[in-house]
């Protein structure tokens, strides 16, 4: 399946600071957005108003070409996934009880998980390397494993419209790597799009086909990775130098000196 | 926990018990018989022992299944609510409504009788003086509808001590006997029943999505729950149910609080079993310690709030630190 969400000269604040202002961009099928801005400059703000959680001052989001406030929330919950910053479990339940969680906006209302809802939970499972934990307590797990199940409940829902915020958060490289290169081939063979809140702006240059970038006072920059990750652009968005070298996979950043 | 397997012959398990703790219950007392005394008797509703089962023990001990299933069920309910695992149903002021209401009906010599429907307007004030002022315009807050309740609760605390202090001596023992909560004078109104029943099948049918609630709300609404709706009809639910056990036994503490635990210990959080689960072990729970109540220094008559906490509360905490022990 895939879905379209489209953001039509969007205005964007929290608490008076501008976020973004006039935000024109399509998140087309096959796409894979970074997102790419200094810490505190309104991503997890801008994402939540993609995903119908806050409203815009002015502008629409659009989802499938309607305006995502007005569509009721199961609907959006199956075309739109969203992976919050935090993953905080209060009450207990087993690994695999919380990744079928993803399957809630497909069932109806009496319906129970079927044998096939399992097997894609168990799947999803093993795609964020958490085989073996399917029955332990949620509670009782790290800060990486919390973030890795809350992925796997993300893929057990399939969306076809991603949006992640910071996914990479408390992860090492190996597991990094394995959340990005499954977003990676779900925007190219299942013509899925993804928006991925980062501050990590190699992985941003290994991965994404397209870049936003926020600047602050609402200024901000959209377009193909390749155009615009540049030392010139980010020099501007975090405000130090850096130095640039190619790799056999593109241009890499370093902090300059 | 147990394995998941054994979860569903535990509910029947539950079932069979609550079943049987009746009968048991409808046995003891002040004037004991023998099983096979017990046996004529129930099938011989004019005789001495059989008035004293069908008139007096059989409505109390059921009355006693009716209230301690409505508590743990909205106890469960007010957990997810406020994502708060110290949430009780009288957390949010239902029961003080109901106490200062049915103490004002009793200082004014109002019948017995008609001490039910008292607490009952009384906790629907309750009920609608924190939804009115905790709903604002906003968005749904769990913080603000706490802070709303507890306050709102701590006003009656207030209210009712000041009647406590102002009323005769004779009359404080009863009043402190409501409070406790006590299944003396309980009876049984065939609307609690329909309030019981409906609850717990809406409350099934919710099931799912108290999971997902219990995740966080934002979680929640991306899961696709439509939220604000879903949690002022838990919240609604919750109180209904703690106002119509409230109106039967007074507030009888605990069994709102521990049920859900001790069941959440052995079954997880998975609302479909646990739902079942608390509510059949808090109908069985109460009935005991209402037994108990009776029994253990029979003529005199216990507060069953006391015997529900003298029991949940070492249960309770033996049964954490064993789950602890084994990693949990």
């Amino acid at each position: 399946m895939q879905a379209k969400l489209v953001c039509e000269s969007l205005d964007v604040s929290i608490g008076g600071k501008t976020i973004c202002s006039k935000l024109d961009l399509e998140l087309a099928p096959g796409q894979f957005w970074g997102l790419l801005g200094p810490n505190g400059i309104g991503k997890t703000t801008l994402l939540k108003c993609m995903a119908g959680l806050a409203a815009p001052d002015a502008g629409d989001v659009l989802l499938e070409n309607q305006a995502i406030d007005n569509l009721p929330r199961r609907a959006i919950a199956r075309l739109l996934g969203m992976l919050q910053q935090h993953t905080v479990y209060v009450f207990d339940a087993s690994v695999l009880e919380t990744a079928l969680t993803g399957r809630h906006p497909h069932l109806g209302y009496w319906e129970r998980e079927g044998p096939q809802d399992k097997q894609k939970a168990l799947d999803a499972i093993r795609a964020v390397d958490l085989e073996g934990f399917e029955g332990r307590s949620v509670t009782g797990l790290s800060g990486g494993e919390a973030r890795r199940l809350a992925f796997a409940s993300l893929i057990v829902q399939e969306p076809a419209i991603l949006l992640l915020d910071e996914p990479t958060n408390h992860l090492d490289m190996k597991h990094q790597v394995r959340i990005m290169n499954h977003v990676e081939m779900q925007t190219k063979k299942q013509q899925h799009s993804a928006m991925i809140a980062l501050h990590d702006v190699n992985l941003a240059a290994r991965y994404c086909s397209h870049i936003l970038m926020l600047f602050g006072d609402g200024d901000w920059q959209a377009g193909p990775a390749t155009e615009l990750l540049n030392m010139k652009n980010l020099e501007r968005l975090y405000q130090c130098p850096v130095e640039s070298i190619q790799t056999s996979t593109g241009m890499r950043f370093l902090p300059g000196g | 926990m147990i394995p998941t397997t054994l979860r569903r012959s535990l509910i029947f398990l539950l079932l069979l018990l609550s079943v049987g703790s009746i009968f048991f219950a409808s046995a003891s007392g002040s004037v004991s018989m023998g099983w096979q005394e017990w046996f004529t008797a129930i099938q011989d509703s004019g005789s001495r022992h059989g008035e004293l089962i069908w008139r007096l023990r059989l409505p109390r001990a059921m009355a006693a299944w009716v209230v301690g299933s409505m508590l743990a069920m909205s106890g469960c309910l007010m957990q997810v609510l406020l994502r708060n695992p110290l949430a009780d149903p009288y957390v949010l002021g239902v029961s003080g409504g109901a106490a200062f209401a049915t103490l004002l009906g009793m200082v004014f010599g109002i019948a017995v009788a008609y001490l039910p429907w008292l607490a009952i307007l009384g906790a629907l004030v309750s009920i609608l003086i924190v939804f009115g002022l905790a709903r604002g315009a906003g968005p749904w807050s769990g913080t603000r509808l706490l802070l709303t309740g507890v306050v709102t609760a701590s006003g009656w605390a207030a209210l009712i001590s000041l009647i406590l202090s102002l009323s005769p001596d004779n009359s404080l023992r009863g009043m402190l006997f409501w409070l406790m909560g006590d299944l003396s004078y309980a009876t049984l109104p065939l609307w609690s029943l329909v309030v019981l029943g409906g609850s717990f099948i809406l409350t099934l049918g919710l099931a799912r999505s108290l999971n997902v609630l219990a995740m966080g709300e934002t979680t929640a609404r991306l899961l696709g729950e439509p939220t604000r709706h879903m949690l002022w009809l838990v919240y609604l639910l919750a109180s209904v149910l703690t106002a119509t056990a409230v109106s039967i036994a007074g507030s009888i503490g605990f069994v709102g609080l521990i049920v859900p635990h001790l069941m959440r210990l052995l079954v997880g959080s998975d609302h479909r079993i646990l739902i079942p689960a608390a509510t059949l072990f808090g109908g069985l729970f109460l009935v005991l310690s209402d037994t108990l109540a009776r029994t253990v220094l029979s003529p005199q008559q216990l507060p069953v709030g006391v015997v529900t906490a003298i029991l949940g509360v070492p249960l309770f905490l033996l049964l954490l630190n064993r789950a602890k022990l084994k990693g949990v």
